[in-house]
Order: structure tokens, then sequence, then C-alpha cells
């Protein structure tokens, strides 16, 4: 347990620079806080707070795609392999990095759009609900985005990764709504899209807790492959 | 007492989309012995840094398998008692104390003891000093030595370095050196690969030559280097003409002969008159049986030593 720790601080360490500019948005959506009139422009506040979302899980995926990746081109892996450290600890290391620093923006995020958005018509546990269901879309996106980096470089897993989230979507326009929930990000995401102020929403839990199922499926995927996999050749 | 790593019948094939495969391994079979200085030499391409890679359990061979420390290669506790230091070494860029912290409380270090440690590695590389500055702003050779100081730093029962002088200066390379030499003489086992022939023949109690991934030698470095077929004879009161090659210095003569042919050399000395002044088998460089060992050869490869 103590390596999957010491690598996932070591992720967010090494991720400090983009995980920054992921809270920019965060001192954005403060700064509207503070200064606009939230009761007048509230509708663009809650587009900002979904544009903001969207980010955060297309960082997951960006984090988790360039992962392993990265740690092979540098070799830095080798040092790290070269420890204690089994495969599967590895990859959950990473895992735990991408949470941990996802985990830190949809806190934030939660924390500034209750304060912003919680007084205007917006029920605060409703709230943390889809800060919640976005959490667990980023994670299921993160682990996708990680067992395609076991076997692709990162343009490549990025792409697959956002096929696999897209396809389920695309798919249940043809063929019915319960292909969303094949790779059930897609329909996490659309809970906030669809959020309104004057409206009531109904956080989709189920979805969430097959979310949750999925994540662990691909997580024992990426272990399973990145432990068969030759980690000491050239990655290009 | 069990090898400390043995390696058994081992083959590893690229395969490349495309291309027929490359055999970067074929067929490689070795044992170190506990205690011991092992140099691993072979010319680029030889196959050194994938048996490294496979021991380490970083690659997964075609064929055969090996055991480290009496487990099989790849086992991630057993990883715990050896220390690792790869070619072009690549670390995170934090203060070398950090970094080397980070790398041995992945090891199962931590509190007082992991700060020792750290203390203790940095100190043994001579950059105890240089501890808080960021290895980022560290030349290669600093790097280096702050590589080789992770490698120590949970105190390894078997020490595997790929290349660990090639950056260094003179002075740091009679450091390490010495440090390898206490390292062994602490009991412990170190498998070294490199090019610096002089340093293998300077340190390394035995070694191994690899060529196109297979073992054409194995041996002790002192058999090896004085397993010449030729003899050196100094005599004195004959003349150079005598014998082929002869070189006249001070008063004696100086030549050599093929060791199956020292018997007769000596009796034509003594027929002439002369006096043996001595007799010593010729001791060649490592690097010029290296360069017999390794030379490309017409026809079939290089066959299998021992």
């Amino acid at each position: 347990m103590s390596h999957i720790v010491l690598i996932a601080i070591n992720f967010v360490r090494e991720q400090r620079w983009p995980i920054l500019v992921l809270m920019l948005w965060i001192v954005v959506l403060s700064v509207l806080g503070l200064f606009i009139e939230s009761r007048v422009a509230r509708e663009d506040v809650l587009f900002i707070f979904k544009q903001g979302a969207v980010y955060g899980v297309v960082f997951a995926v960006f984090f988790g795609g360039s992962a392993i990746h990265n740690e092979r081109k540098t070799r830095r892996i080798l040092a790290v392999l070269s420890k204690s450290v089994g495969r599967g600890e590895y990859v959950s290391g990473l895992l735990a990095g991408i949470a941990l620093s996802t985990g830190i923006y949809w806190f934030s995020m939660g924390v500034t759009a209750t304060w912003i958005l919680g007084g205007e018509g917006l029920p605060v546990p409703q709230l943390w609900g889809i800060i919640l269901c976005l959490a667990v879309a980023s994670m299921l996106s993160a682990t996708v985005a990680v067992l395609f980096s076991t076997i692709l470089n990162p343009l490549f897993a990025t792409m697959a990764t956002f096929v696999a989230l897209v396809v389920p979507g695309v798919l249940a326009l043809r063929f019915g709504s319960s292909w969303t929930n094949v790779v059930p990000a897609f329909s996490l995401i659309s809970t906030l899209m669809g959020a309104s102020l004057d409206a009531p929403l109904s956080i989709p839990w189920s979805l969430m807790l097959l979310g949750i199922t999925e994540a662990i499926c691909f997580w024992l995927g990426a272990w399973w492959i990145f432990s068969k996999r030759d980690i000491a050749v050239a990655v290009d | 007492m069990p090898p400390v790593l043995e390696f058994e019948g081992l083959s590893k094939q690229y395969n490349r989309i495309g291309n027929r495969g490359v055999t970067a391994l074929d067929n490689f079979s070795l044992s170190v012995e506990g205690g011991e200085v092992f140099g691993f030499l072979g010319p680029n391409g030889a196959g050194k840094t994938t048996a490294i890679h496979l021991a380490m359990g970083f690659m997964r061979p075609t064929q055969g398998g090996g055991r480290m420390l009496g487990k099989p290669f790849g086992d991630s506790k057993t990883r715990r008692r050896v220390g690792f230091l790869a070619e072009n070494v690549a670390l995170y860029h934090r203060p070398a104390e950090q970094l080397v912290g980070f790398y041995g409380a992945l090891n199962g270090l931590s509190g007082s003891g992991l700060k020792r440690s750290v203390t203790e590695a940095l100190r043994a590389v001579g950059l105890l000093g240089e501890s808080r500055r960021n290895v980022s702003k560290f030349s290669r050779g600093m790097l280096q030595r702050v590589g080789l100081a992770q490698a120590m730093v949970n105190d390894p029962e078997l020490l595997i370095l790929d290349e660990p002088t090639s950056a260094l200066d003179p002075l740091a390379r009679v450091a390490v050196r010495e440090l390898l030499l206490q390292f062994r003489d602490a009991g412990k086992t170190v498998f070294l690969s490199s090019h610096l022939l002089s340093e293998v023949e300077a340190v390394c109690d035995r070694v191994a030559v690899l060529n196109r991934g297979r073992l054409v030698r194995v041996g002790k470095t002192s058999d090896l280097l004085e397993s010449g077929q030729e003899t050196e004879i100094v005599a004195r009161g004959v003349r150079p003409e005598s014998f082929t090659g002869a070189r006249a210095m001070n008063g004696s003569i100086r030549f050599s002969v093929p060791a199956c042919s020292q018997r007769g050399a000596l009796e034509k000395v003594w027929n002439l008159g002369g006096e043996i002044v001595s007799v010593n088998p010729l001791r060649r460089s490592l690097e010029q049986i290296f360069l017999e060992l390794t030379a490309p050869r017409k026809g079939a490869g290089t066959g299998s030593g021992a």
C-alpha cells in the first residue's frame, strides 16, 4: 500500500504544472463569484462550471493516456521498478495519483460552486451529487486511458479513450439509450450538462455504481496487461 | 552456497512489425557466486543490457529463465535486496536527498532508518555536500553518482550496475572502484557491466564476455589475463640474433616463445652458455582478449564458451 501512496504522490508532484493549469478554472469561477452579480448572470456561471467540469474529465484522460508512456520514454520507470514495486502496484499508484489530482480539482470545484451556485437555486446536496458523478466519470475515463496507455503511445491512447467513451453515446442514438451505459462516462457527464438552476435534478446513483464497477474492471485489465509488457524496450 | 544470480538457457527475441525478429540473447547461461565482483563485457548490441533487464524483471524471456537471490527473475520482493543502476541514468528532478529518500522508501525504508541510509549513500558517492541541490542542476557525472546512491540506499546484497562509471572523471572512477571493493569485502556481490576494460580488469574477480547474444568466455580475470599461449624469457650471456624476435636490454635479451616451445628455448640458452634470468607467462590485457573474442568472424557465428 505504501508503494501505491508513494507513486501517487510522486505522480502529483510530477504533474504539478498541468494540475495548476486545471486549477485556473477554479480561480476563474471564484473571480466570477466575487465580481459578478451571480443573481443576474447565474446561467453564465453555471455554464462556466459545466465547462470546467468537462475540462476536469479531459485532463483525467490526458493524465491517464500519457502516464506510462512518459515514464518509459524517459526511462525513469526503470529506477522505480528496480525497487520492490510490483507492476500492479505501479499501475495502481498512477491511478491513485490521477485520482488525487482530479480529486483536489473536484473538491475545489465543489466548494467554489457551493459558494457561488448554492444560493442561486441549485441545492447543495444535489450539487455535490453532480461533483461525485463527475469524479466517477473522470476516474472511469482515466482507467480506460491507462488501460490503453499500457499498449499505445499517448496520442493513440487518448484517441482510443475518447472513442471508447463517445461510441456508446453514438450507439445510443441509433439503438437506444441503454448503450450509453456500456461505458457510462458520457452519461455521467450528461447529468451535469442537463443541469439547470430552475429544474430539480436526479442523481444517477446506479450509473455511478456501474461506473465504479467498470473502473475497477479497467484497472484490473490495465494491471494484467502491464504485468505482461516489456518495459525496457524502445517505446517509439 | 547457491549462486546469487543465475541465467539458465535464457533467450530473448525482439519482434518488430514488418521485420524479422532480432535475437538479443541466445541460450545464455551464467552463474554469479556470492561475494564476487563480476565483470560483464561485450560490444554494443551484444545483449548485456537485455540480460540485466531480464534479471530485473523489466522484460520477459522468449525462452529459459533464471534466479536472483534464489527467486525467479521478476520477483518484486527480491528486488528489495538488490541495487540497480541503469545505463543512461534517468531520475526525477528534485533535491538529491529527497530523490534518494523516495527510492529508499520504495524499498520499504522509513523514518530515521531511511534518513540514515540516505545520508550514508550520499556520503559514499561524495554528494553529501550537494544533498539539497536539485539533481536537474547536476552534471552527468554527478547524476551517475546520485544514481549509484539510489542503488545502494537499501544496503543491497547484490548490486547490478550497467555502465556505472562511463560519465565519471578519473578521480570519481577511482572512488567508485574503491566503493565496489568495499562492497565485496563486506561479502556482497557486484554484477558490473562496463565498456571500460581497465576498470573491469582492476576490480573484477571474474568476467564473462558476451558477443551477439552468446556467451563466448567466462572465467577468473587472472586466468584470462594469463591464458596467453606465450612465455616471456629473459636471459644473459647470449646474442639476440640466436632467438627470433629477441631484443637486447641492459646486457640481457628478452624474447617470447609459444608455451609449447618454452623447454626447447631454455635448453638452447643453456647450450649456448647463457643464463636464464626469468621465465614468465606473458600477460595480455583484457582489451586484447576482448578484441580477440568479439572480433567479427567469417562464416559461422561465435560459439558458446563456458
